[in-house]
């Protein structure tokens, strides 16, 4: 049995999908269109499936993502479907139930939400929405995790009711459109309900032309066009889609009038909200409030002063190396394994692995503090404080949330461009998104700034971060004068209230980049570690060599020197950037491994500085590349998207070696 | 009148969306702003640049070149 879930964008439909799944994994790709769908099994209901949709306001897409909602209800065989409603938001969330009532398939409507509904003073009369709709439904707070409604969820999803279609009384010239468009279908064979088709056609869906091969489309896209012009001529509205639109409001307004009952006077948060607002967006203050916050967050995360992340650090290293490491190296002596094997496990992949897990601790407590930012709606305030900013750069008012996931990660941040409907504004935000600095490079600006910068950590951190930003921008610039030219931007944001963030989800959110973070330790930068250390134990002579004679020291010295304009042109720094591109984490292991935990020794303060710097901009990881490649489709944007970074990162290393040589 | 001629706490009723492409019609529908449906202005930011506005319940910021073509009656 597969259950399809489907829900406007941001009504707590992940944290429904993992209610009822009891689930916080990733379980696989779902067949069909390139995009991830996340699906499992259902609790109490043997043998179903859930499939988690990607959010959407219409069954009819506007960007890419939201045309895999069309393509699963053309294409794909499923039992029912469950929507999930945002309760305090009935009039625009509805939208999307019509249309997937007048499917007319088995249905399930769950009212998310229903506290919120209640501190605003209102509830929803679900048995009048049973009757008026015929389908069934539930109100709930999927936050609470209430184990009963899991089980009323689960066993209403059992006993479906088969449900006729929705009929609304459209304008006649509408059902006429509908009735010829419905004659010309009679040619196809279709799994879905030819009637519901002929309305997403009228609506201006272009998916079920891309999804289906219809055999008289030529014949339909004329109907359209007649019906389209009848009814802006008969001053309906001022399009065929605003016709459809308004007759679905006017619905959706008589049904919420009925059955949203009013139980208490509360006065809005509303005003609350703004004058809030008045202060965080302000037009002088909300740029220098927002840096403040900022700085405040790296300070606590890897300042001495308040330095939570890097007091709890400091004990972690003292764990890894005086006890872990150090009881290992016992044992390998006591068990007689020394020499090569000794060198490669406590070395190579001890002293790999220990350089990055050390900053778990400071990732953990960043993290942390970004979720609770995000969780308070300060993030939106942030759009609205930067779009002016952005907005001179080219950018699409959409481009913050990809750039704010940048920060985690830069492939699904690339993935997050998805909503951006206009092609090349996408584009534009994937090439440019890599100089984000992502968690990723936060090991090598660690442990830097621990050996050379040590009172200035959360300042030379904040401003490495900055720098990120400001290539991502003054890119972005490049690039729309140039060659992406008079793509305008657009800005168009909903406005979250305030809310408290649940400490659940906070330290759910921060836990996870957590597990990723060893995931990555225990995988890419064990194997990276472990081949780094061979290559460089290993040379012409055989094994045990001196390093300076090993492959590794003659492959990187032969590149090395291009990176003396620089400040360091030696053989390890340069291996260990060309091994950073398996996973930027892996430049700190490297550097571990090559300078046998010495790193101070191999650089300068000067060169260190733009080491960092280099580092925090050169070519994308392996993982970013690939989406680049597949999120594009071009291997001109993915060659361009190795090179140009290079170049970039080359250009202002090297003007921080000329500008600080003078000071440092 | 347009959007931007509302004072604060003012109630309007959308009559037109003029001269706005098809793309981003779709997506002021999506949220609901679409002639015939109730608009409050809830607030002006960043010197009167963004407009915060409430449809169907939903808080939106626009831009004021955009709300300026979404006209508006009392």
């Amino acid at each position: 049995m597969i259950y399809l879930l489907a829900g406007n964008p941001n009504v707590g439909k992940s944290t429904f999908f993992n209610f009822m799944t009891q689930s916080h994994v990733h379980v696989g790709n779902y067949s069909g269109v390139t995009v991830e769908k996340r699906v499992h099994h259902v609790k109490h209901y043997e043998g179903a499936n859930l499939v988690d949709l990607p959010g959407t306001y219409n069954v009819s897409p506007s960007s890419q993502d939201e045309g895999i909602v069309t393509y699963s209800l053309l294409n794909e065989s499923y039992n029912g479907v469950v929507n999930i409603i945002d309760s305090t938001h009935l009039r625009r969330n509805l939208h999307l139930t019509v249309q997937l009532l007048e499917l007319g398939v088995p249905s399930m409507l769950v009212f998310n939400l229903k506290d919120a509904l209640k501190n605003n003073g209102y509830v929803i009369d679900i048995d009048k929405v049973k009757d008026r709709l015929k389908v069934n439904a539930i109100s709930i707070s999927a936050r609470d995790r209430q184990n009963e409604d899991q089980k009323q969820i689960a066993s209403e999803m059992q006993n479906l009711r088969i449900t006729k279609a929705l009929e609304l009384d459209y304008d006649p010239i509408i059902k006429w459109g509908l009735q010829r468009i419905h004659d010309l279908l009679r040619y196809d064979v279709i799994q879905v309900k030819k009637k519901w088709l002929a309305l997403q056609i009228l609506e201006g869906n272009e998916g079920t032309f891309k999804f289906l091969d219809l055999v008289k489309e030529e014949k339909i896209r004329e109907v359209v066009k007649e019906v389209e012009d009848r009814i802006i001529e008969a001053k309906v509205a001022f399009s065929l889609k605003g016709a459809i639109f308004n007759t679905r409001r006017e619905f959706i307004n008589n049904l919420v009038e009925e059955c949203l009952i009013k139980v208490e006077e509360k006065e809005h948060s509303k005003y609350f909200n703004q004058k809030i607002d008045r202060i965080i967006t302000h037009p002088k203050f909300g740029i220098p409030i927002f840096f403040i916050i900022m700085l405040a967050i790296y300070q606590v995360s890897f300042g001495t002063f308040l330095g939570v992340g890097n007091f709890l650090t400091t004990y972690f290293e003292i764990g890894w190396n005086d006890y872990l490491v150090y009881y290992l190296g016992q044992a390998l002596e006591f068990l007689g394994l020394t020499g090569f094997m000794y060198g490669l496990l406590i070395d190579g992949i001890m002293g790999g692995i220990g350089g990055i897990l050390v900053f778990l601790p400071q990732i953990i407590v960043l993290f942390f503090m970004l979720a609770v930012l995000e969780g308070t709606g300060y993030m939106a305030r942030v759009a609205i404080v930067m779009d002016r900013f952005l907005s001179k750069f080219g950018f699409n008012g959409k481009s913050i949330v990809p750039i704010i996931t940048g920060f985690g990660c830069t492939v699904p941040a690339i993935m997050a461009t998805r909503t951006i409907a206009d092609k090349k504004e996408r584009i534009l935000t994937i090439l440019t998104i890599p100089f984000i600095s992502c968690s990723a490079r936060l090991p090598i600006y660690g442990i830097f700034t621990s050996l050379f910068f040590d009172e200035y950590r959360a300042i030379i951190i904040l401003g490495l971060y900055l720098l990120g930003i400001m290539v991502t921008l003054l890119s972005a610039k490049f690039l729309n004068l140039t060659y992406f030219r008079g793509s305008g931007s657009k800005f168009l944001l909903e406005v979250p209230p305030y809310r408290i963030p649940q400490l659940r989800t906070i330290t759910y959110q921060a836990l996870e980049k957590a597990k990723r973070f060893v995931k990555k330790a225990g995988t890419f930068i064990l194997v990276g570690s472990m081949i780094l250390w061979l290559l460089s134990n290993i040379g012409m002579d055989g094994i045990n060599i001196n390093p300076e004679e090993s492959f590794l020291s003659n492959i990187a010295g032969f590149i090395a020197p291009i990176f003396n304009p620089l400040g360091f042109g030696d053989w390890q720094a340069t291996s260990s950037l060309i091994s950073g591109v398996l996973a930027k984490e892996v430049v700190v292991s490297s550097l571990n491994i090559l300078y046998v935990g010495d790193i101070a020794a191999g650089f300068t303060t000067l060169s260190a500085l733009t080491y960092i710097v280099f580092a925090s901009l050169y070519v994308p990881c392996i993982a970013t590349i690939a989406t680049i490649k597949s999120e594009t489709g071009s291997l001109k944007w993915t060659v361009f998207s190795v090179i140009y970074p290079f170049v970039i990162a080359y250009l202002v290393a090297l003007s921080v070696n000329l500008i600080f040589g003078i000071f440092l | 009148m347009n959007i931007t001629d509302l004072n604060k706490k003012e109630v309007a009723k959308i009559i037109s969306l003029s001269d706005i492409d098809k793309l981003f019609t779709k997506r002021l529908m999506d949220l609901g702003i679409y002639e015939s449906a109730t608009v409050v202005m809830l607030n002006k930011l960043s010197s009167n640049r963004l407009y915060i506005i409430e449809v169907d319940d939903v808080e939106i910021c626009l831009r004021k070149e955009d709300a300026e073509k979404i006209e508006v009656k009392k």
